[in-house]
């Protein structure tokens, strides 16, 4: 075995060991976009998730089969602050009055995500157990405006003066490649309500 | 060798890059399948709305409109509306507009029912002249008028506050906007019939008690029972009103009325007559009051309409020198609501209303100066809050209907 042949085998295992390093590199990447391109996907269903089905319970705000039960929906509107609300609704299209009351947890609840900053959005119809959704959601952010389009200082002195809301919401991953968290916005400018403007 | 090598290599990264490839481009698009079903599903939403509005202002416009639309083509989507009458007695309709865009589907159901003039807590077709809304003020239930609708320091609105014309402060509208607690609108008209009174007639006739050819009328109503008179020192003459009035309905025709008394059941009371002739008025002589105040009996069902072709006034007599009780709707179609010399009678106390005010033209029932109450009486006006859902026989409607439900 001459010098030209170690030559050789140092030159290939030198070449050997920039393509490993390639391949190795270009796998980790691959699995961290993977990883990310995933996440980030979840993170679009999740926002999307939660979008329509604040959407379909808001829109109801003042809603009853039978509207006797609620002549004046102006007062369906229990309780209301930035990250919480409770309103009245017909749930099940029953003709009978329920309420439902959304809200966000502590970031404490979900410790066991990696996630640091997300936290569960409750819904609670009635006084039933809470139902509780865990989609990444770190904010749940709401701004009250009154029937001049104006913001509405909270608390109000009556939450009838809620004539529309604009509903933020922010989410990220439960966990993410290298803690590299993605978070992804939602925003209904002004959700109308549409029976808080009957009678 | 080499080149083997080479070609396995090239072939090893090519089919990594392939596969990887392959799934980014999978996540790409089930994100914009996403998106779009998220977008498809917002703008069929939104169709079904639209044919809803479509729908309701076709009502608006011809209250018999059962038409409905068929594939009405609209922004990319196809709308069907189907307009129900889901309950013939009470002519309650339901709109339901059903709107397809790109597979996507939605549906809205909108309820109407007819409109009274009995759900307003207050409505004028004038503000008379340049009457003001003041910090003093609240109403307690819906507000309308054709007018403009003026604000100084902040008054109350309640119910929901609608103008024809538009909301004009007295300063700016950081020292005069109102609290609306029940929303607001500008721009919507709402016009006073100048038949309400007339249409009513034929129901007197049918199954009311209707009385002719007296100048004036004094009516007492003492529970079931009516006392009526047409001259102040005759005896009362007593009816029983279930039997005499099936439909609650009591028509003075071309008369004047003077009215008190005790309500006991569902009634409406009504002075037709032209104003030149100085008929058409109803005097409210001493407290016209529910056998049962629903405030303190929840489950009263009395009800009572004033109403009057032009004015109805608070008769200037001792009786009503020292407040004035009121229960009822009280409904003015040329003139308004007010107190008989008002600025001339002594201080009166206060007018309890509870009900409603509907009148032509606003009026006043006393004066202030800087010292307090000059004359006449103070306002302390109660909205009945079953005027929502209930009115008094034959109460003036509005010939349209109004929105009571919406589901989307």
């Amino acid at each position: 075995m001459g010098f030209s042949t170690i030559i050789d085998i140092l030159g290939s295992i030198i070449i050997g060991g920039i393509l490993m390093s390639i391949a190795w590199r270009l796998s980790d990447a691959a699995t961290e976009k993977t990883y990310n391109n995933g996440g980030e996907l979840s993170l679009q269903q999740n926002l999307a998730t939660v979008a329509q089905i604040i959407e379909w319970d808001f829109r109801k705000i003042g809603y009853c089969k039978d509207w006797n039960k609620l002549p004046d929906p102006s007062k369906a509107i229990l309780y209301a602050d930035t990250s919480s609300i409770k309103f009245l609704t017909d749930v099940d299209y029953d003709g009978a009055l329920d309420s439902i009351y959304y809200y966000m947890g502590p970031t404490s609840e979900l410790s066991e995500t990696e996630n640091p900053r997300d936290k569960i959005l409750y819904r609670v119809v009635n006084d039933e157990t809470p139902v509780q959704s865990n989609l990444g959601l770190t904010r749940f952010y709401m701004v009250y405006f009154d029937a001049l389009g104006d913001s509405v200082s909270l608390p109000p002195d009556n939450y009838g003066l809620i004539a529309s809301i604009e509903i933020n919401v922010v989410v990220e991953n439960v966990a993410a490649y290298n803690e590299k968290y993605s978070s992804a916005y939602w925003r209904q400018i002004r959700m109308v309500a549409r029976n808080l403007k009957n009678r | 060798m080499g080149g083997k090598a080479s070609l396995f290599v090239v072939a090893g990264f090519s089919l990594m890059f392939l596969v990887l490839a392959n799934n980014f481009g999978t996540v790409s698009n089930r994100s914009i399948d996403n998106y779009v079903n998220y977008f498809t599903d917002a703008t069929a939403h939104n169709i079904a709305i639209s044919g809803a509005n479509l729908a309701a202002n076709e009502i608006y416009l011809d209250p018999t409109w059962e038409d409905g639309f068929s594939n009405l083509s609209f922004q990319g989507g196809e709308i069907n509306v189907d307009v129900n009458v889901v309950d013939v007695y009470q002519n309650i309709r339901e709109i339901v507009s059903t709107a397809d865009y790109k597979g996507a589907s939605d549906t809205v159901w909108v309820t109407l029912a007819p409109s009274k003039f009995s759900k307003f807590a207050y409505y004028s077709v004038n503000e008379g002249g340049n009457i003001w809304w003041t910090e003093n003020d609240t109403v307690w239930g819906p507000f309308h008028t054709q007018d403009y609708m003026r604000a100084y320091r902040h008054p109350v609105f309640y119910g929901k506050a609608t103008t024809k014309k538009k909301l004009v402060y007295y300063d700016s509208q950081k020292k005069d906007k109102p609290y609306f607690y029940g929303g607001f609108e500008q721009g919507i008209d709402l016009p006073l019939p100048t038949d309400g009174v007339d249409n009513i007639e034929p129901s007197a006739d049918a199954n009311g008690f209707k009385i002719t050819g007296e100048d004036t009328v004094y009516i007492t109503f003492d529970l079931d029972t009516l006392k009526y008179r047409f001259s102040y020192s005759d005896p009362d003459t007593a009816v029983y009103l279930p039997t005499v009035a099936p439909n609650g309905l009591i028509f003075a025709k071309n008369s004047i009325v003077r009215l008190k008394g005790v309500i006991q059941g569902q009634y409406s009371i009504v002075s037709s007559g032209s104003d030149w002739a100085g008929k058409g008025k109803i005097y409210i002589d001493d407290d016209i009051v529910f056998s049962q105040d629903p405030r303190i009996y929840p489950s009263s069902t009395d009800l009572f309409g004033i109403i009057a072709q032009n004015e109805v006034l608070i008769t200037d007599n001792d009786a009503n020198n020292d407040d004035i009780n009121i229960h009822g709707s009280i409904y003015c179609e040329n003139g308004g609501f007010g107190a008989e010399n008002y600025n001339s009678r002594p201080v009166s106390g206060n007018i309890n209303l509870l009900g409603g005010i509907i009148q032509d033209t606003r009026r006043a029932v006393g004066t202030f100066n800087s010292s307090g109450p000059a004359s006449g009486f103070a306002k302390r006006y109660k909205y009945d809050n079953r005027l929502m859902v209930a009115s008094p026989p034959m109460f003036p409607g509005t010939g349209s209907f109004e929105i009571v439900s919406w589901l989307e």
